[in-house]
């Protein structure tokens, strides 16, 4: 198979470089190691497996840093193909699905015979990638959270800094002397803290004052979740932004952190205490150095009754079952995680190594004195409940609608407890049942390759069954036509409509990515998608954004028409409108989320300028939508005028003419001469824009993660989180063949209504 | 067009549509106005509160940084290559499908077109797995076939041409028939030399979205030295935190090509004289 490849690509592409890969030859191992490192720990990896390289010679070792955008669907996509990397890191939240799954190597059998030393690192963190007898990664770093509390504040209003035996009243308490309205306007500008919906960042409040989201067994919510101390805690939390107003309105956490809005808070001394992990620190530093900042660290603060409990993320490095040499992959990955490793990694100050001896070796050399701080917490250090509960991303998610409910929604919090611990109790049903599957073992195999052969034959028959009917004349052109289409043909089969065919296939079978055994279950995948509600709440929304389309042509199409004219800099015009199209999506979406900041964004500084009362945008249930449904008409205005600029061109000057000298005013020339004819284009544009509205994704995943409870959920977003958050890849295809149809339906009476008049003469 | 003495309402009405064309231009410019500004700013400033525009100190240095941190030379020549092969691709083999679906019209052209438009409605996420599954077994990962590979045609491409080439007018088509011009010869000196706002157009957008596609190259790729330009900008930021000066200056300079591929590709929008001239 290789080799017809080999020769399909030289013949269409003569780029020297095609295959950089082999050249191979000697006799060496080699091993991939994956990691998310950023480009300033990038060097510090290197070094390290340069390291390794030199003490076993015989292994060559590539390492790929990979960004952390896509982390995981680079993995997961190794994985489908059979040829993961032989070692990667892994975050503690994703072993407990890759673990059922069976595709993490357990390490513990190695141990003994690789002298690797396991009491070098905090048993408490090693044990996070334990289960049973088994051993599924070595840990390389860990954080529990801690309170960042600025110095400057503190002392100007004289308030002495915490200690570690504070409680979460000395927080409130704290909390309410620093926040100030330092300019008397009426407007606090300076916070006492901050609090967001984020589960990762509330859930050692729950548990330092004795509760819990989940019961012991791991299986209700119910009875765990709606008690009267979680209640208080609740009660506690949400009172920090809505009763005493000591935490900003920053937005849900996603925004909040993309913004970088509670950072620029902190750092220009508008905010006293931020609850964070380690990662924080190397951000800091320079800060520290330059006076700008002076901050503190403290532990967790106790709960009401003095309990004391925090929480640790951990990642570590993992094997794949399937690598080729499990022994060298398993030395490479202890070696990764060992003590020289740890050691140069620790400059980085990313972590708190999960090393014990190097951790303690950087608390002495912490001139801060932060390490220590750090080290202490580690004792109360539970294990997160994502490394233990399969896809319990999903069950964070619910936990989150339902702190919006109360913040946003006003909703009371008792109801909202009882109501979201039932959603958890079956979201928690549904897992166990999808979890509790046995797989045939089999060897890794690629049917895709079955189907592409299929689908050419296919197509191959009944183009040939379509050149048997045309007669005379029509035959040659016929062949005329089946070799000007050949060349796409070919490409749309190979990339298009073989995956489709494909993933028809999935959608009546059961694929988890990573494993190869393929189960046929029937329409199950389509029942279930009937029965889910979430799963009609992403519909109705999709056919909420549908309505960007007519605004977004009617805006374009005028700005076309003006554009159209030629006036002097209009192409300098023209780019500027095209500008959004092409600038780095990050970048738009950033400024857009600023904008949109129910505090401090200039949607609403626009608003009370001209008397109108403030929004809360992307932050309420409300206008969710149409927030993101104003971004997209914004965005698409450059695209669709270039596309209705060209339809344009094609229009001749003579018909104006003939429609002047008849006396046709611009109005009834618009109406009789231009539509008319750019019916064509505008036609084009609606059949796209309503095919890419359907698929609306990148905007969501990046604005609003389907929230606030679930407003701005759209069915892309939905079998994304199938796809690859989940890892129901036959449930993913059953939901985009669902919404193959509803498209084709919607494109098919387009073409009806509007396609079928579009001939000229 | 006569440009001299317009009457005072049209002068008016001109003076009308650059005020609106200018203000919503405005608004397309602040991403942008932002990315700039963020670009030449220390960390620090990114984080001014209140936000601000212009930076206290310009850092220019902080291009020359972004481009050295990371291999961005070789990023750019992948980017350049896919990009080219895209352009070049999809002109080429868009053109020529649209030219049988829009002038050809063989027995079931229509029904091969509906299966045609019928493949833009499967999301990318989906295709994406089966896609790179394909392009692993025939030993395409980290070659630029394998990378340029979903970009090399393109159905959006060729249900545009095709709308397009649908407009143009039969009887140029019918005359050159009857002085004996086979089909190949009336698609390229009648029917494309016609259709340059169109394919000019498709340029841009096949320019663009090869240059700025990122899942797809992350996939196919493991190699650094295989990377392109967006992977180069995504590195700039991870879980922990994101490096805006460095990342929005790798970003600025990335958009150039895009802006300037841009600006040489709209000349074209303005439809040359043949039109007029050959429809009399």
């Amino acid at each position: 198979m290789k080799r017809t490849g080999l020769i399909l690509a030289l013949a269409l592409l003569l780029a020297p470089t095609l295959f950089s890969q082999d050249n191979g030859g000697d006799e060496k191992i080699k091993l991939t190691v994956v990691n998310w490192a950023g480009i300033h720990e990038v060097p510090l990896t290197q070094q390290i497996v340069d390291e390794f390289m030199r003490r076993h010679p015989h292994i060559e070792v590539v390492f790929q840093p990979t960004p952390d955008a896509q982390y995981e669907n680079k993995i997961l996509t190794g994985l489908a193909a059979g040829e993961p990397p032989d070692v990667f890191l892994l975050d503690s939240k994703s072993i407990p699905s890759f673990n059922n799954k069976k595709v993490l190597l357990d390490l513990n059998p190695y141990v003994d015979s690789l002298g690797v030393d396991t009491t070098q690192w905090f048993s408490r963190v090693t044990d996070i990638a334990r289960e049973d007898d088994a051993l599924y990664s070595f840990p390389k770093g860990f954080t529990p959270l801690m309170v960042y509390y600025n110095k400057k504040l503190f002392d100007k209003e004289g308030v002495p800094y915490p200690t570690n035996d504070w409680t979460r009243d000395d927080y409130l308490r704290i909390s309410r002397r620093l926040t100030k309205d330092l300019d008397g306007d009426g407007e606090t500008d300076q916070y006492g803290t901050n609090f967001t919906n984020y589960f990762f960042n509330w859930i050692p409040w729950v548990w330092s004052a004795g509760g819990d989201v989940i019961g012991p067994d791991e299986k209700k919510a119910s009875g765990y979740l709606n008690t009267e101390t979680n209640r208080k805690t609740f009660q506690y939390l949400i009172d920090l932004r809505k009763k005493y107003d000591v935490a900003p309105d920053v937005g849900s956490w996603s925004q909040s952190g993309k913004t970088g809005i509670v950072r620029a808070l902190f750092l220009n001394n508008k905010m006293a205490m931020i609850v964070d992990g380690h990662w924080r620190i190397p951000g800091m530093l320079d800060y520290m150095e330059s006076g700008v900042l002076d901050l503190g660290v403290v532990g967790f603060p106790r709960g009401p009754d003095s309990g004391k409990v925090n929480v640790m993320y951990e990642s570590g490095y993992c094997v794949p079952v399937i690598a080729p040499h499990k022994k060298e992959a398993v030395m490479l990955a202890a070696f990764m995680t060992g003590e020289y490793a740890s050691r140069v990694r620790s400059q980085s100050r990313l972590e708190l190594s999960a090393h014990i001896e190097v951790a303690h070796e950087m608390a002495r050399t912490d001139k801060y004195g932060w390490e220590q701080k750090f080290l202490d917490e580690v004792e109360y250090c539970r294990q997160p409940w994502g490394s233990r509960i399969e896809r319990f991303t999903e069950i964070e998610m619910i936990l989150q609608d339902m702190i919006d409910e109360v913040i946003l929604n006003d909703k009371p919090l008792d109801d909202m407890l009882d109501e979201y611990a039932v959603k958890v109790d079956d979201k928690l049903e549904h897992i166990r049942e999808n979890a509790s599957f046995e797989f045939k073992q089999i060897e890794q195999h690629t049917e895709v390759v079955e189907f592409l052969l299929g689908v050419t034959v296919v197509v191959a028959i009944l183009l040939f069954i379509l050149y048997r009917r045309a007669k005379g004349r029509d035959r040659a052109k016929t062949r005329f036509g089946f070799v000007f289409l050949a060349p796409s043909m070919i490409h749309l089969i190979f990339f298009l409509i073989t995956p489709m065919v494909f993933s028809l296939y999935l959608s009546f079978h059961r694929w988890d990515i990573v494993v190869p055994d393929k189960p046929f279950v029937g329409f199950d995948n389509y029942i279930e998608m009937f029965n889910d509600p979430t799963f009609w709440n992403s519909i109705g929304n999709t056919f909420l954004y549908l309505l960007n389309v007519p605004v977004t042509m009617t805006i374009s199409l005028a700005v076309a028409l003006m554009m159209h004219k030629r006036l002097g800099g209009i192409g300098f015009l023209r780019t500027l409108y095209f500008l959004p199209s092409v600038t780095s999506f990050v970048a738009i979406s950033l400024v857009w989320m600023w904008i949109y900041n129910p505090q401090y964004g200039l949607a609403n500084y626009m608003l009370t300028v001209f008397g109108f009362p403030k929004l809360d945008w992307l932050n309420s249930t409300d206008t969710a939508m149409m927030s993101v449904i104003i971004f997209t008409v914004w965005l698409q205005i450059g695209y669709q005028m270039v596309i209705f600029l060209a339809g344009l061109q094609g229009i001749p000057d003579e018909l104006y003419e003939v429609a002047r000298i008849d006396g046709a005013s611009p109005w009834k020339q618009f109406w009789r001469v231009t539509l008319p004819l750019l019916k064509p284009t505008t036609f084009f544009i609606l059949v796209t824009s309503v095919i890419s509205s359907f698929q609306i994704f990148t905007t969501i995943y990046v604005m609003t993660q389907g929230g606030p409870v679930g407003a701005t959920d759209v069915f892309v977003y939905h079998i994304y989180d199938a796809a690859w958050n989940q890892l129901r890849m036959g449930y993913a295809s059953a939901m985009a063949w669902f919404l193959f149809f509803i498209v084709l339906v919607f494109t098919g009476i387009q073409f009806k209504l509007v396609g079928k008049n579009v001939d000229y003469s | 067009m006569s440009t001299t003495r317009k009457p005072w309402y049209r002068r008016f009405g001109t003076v009308l549509v650059y005020i609106a064309l200018i203000l919503l231009g405005l608004s397309m410019l602040m991403p942008f106005i932002w990315m700039l500004s963020t670009s030449l700013m220390t960390e620090l400033e990114v984080y001014n509160f209140p936000p601000k525009f212009i930076p206290d100190t310009w850092r220019w240095e902080n291009f020359i940084e972004a481009m050295t941190l990371q291999p961005f030379g070789r990023y750019f020549l992948n980017s350049a290559i896919i990009s080219a092969v895209a352009v070049t691709g999809q002109l080429l083999f868009c053109s020529m499908a649209a030219y049988a679906f829009a002038r050809v019209k063989f027995i079931g052209s229509d029904k091969i077109f509906a299966v045609y438009i019928s493949t833009m409605m499967i999301p990318m996420i989906v295709w994406i797995i089966p896609a790179f599954l394909l392009v692993n077994t025939f030993g395409l990962m980290n070659s630029y076939l394998g990378l340029v590979g979903p970009w090399i045609s393109n159905v959006w491409g060729i249900f545009l041409l095709r709308q397009f080439f649908l407009t143009i007018p039969k009887d140029l088509e019918d005359a050159a028939r009857i002085d004996g011009a086979s089909e190949l010869r009336i698609f390229w000196t009648i029917i494309l030399p016609l259709s340059k706002p169109a394919l000019a157009t498709l340029a841009i957008f096949s320019f663009m979205n090869a240059w700025k596609d990122f899942l797809w190259p992350l996939i196919v790729t493991n190699q650094t030295n295989m990377r392109t330009v967006e992977v180069g900008i995504a590195n700039f930021s991870n879980v922990y935190s994101t490096d805006w000066p460095h990342q929005m200056a790798a970003a600025v300079i990335v958009l150039l090509p895009i802006i300037i591929f841009f600006v040489i590709a709209q000349k074209h929008f303005v439809r040359g004289i043949t039109f007029s001239g050959m429809k009399g």
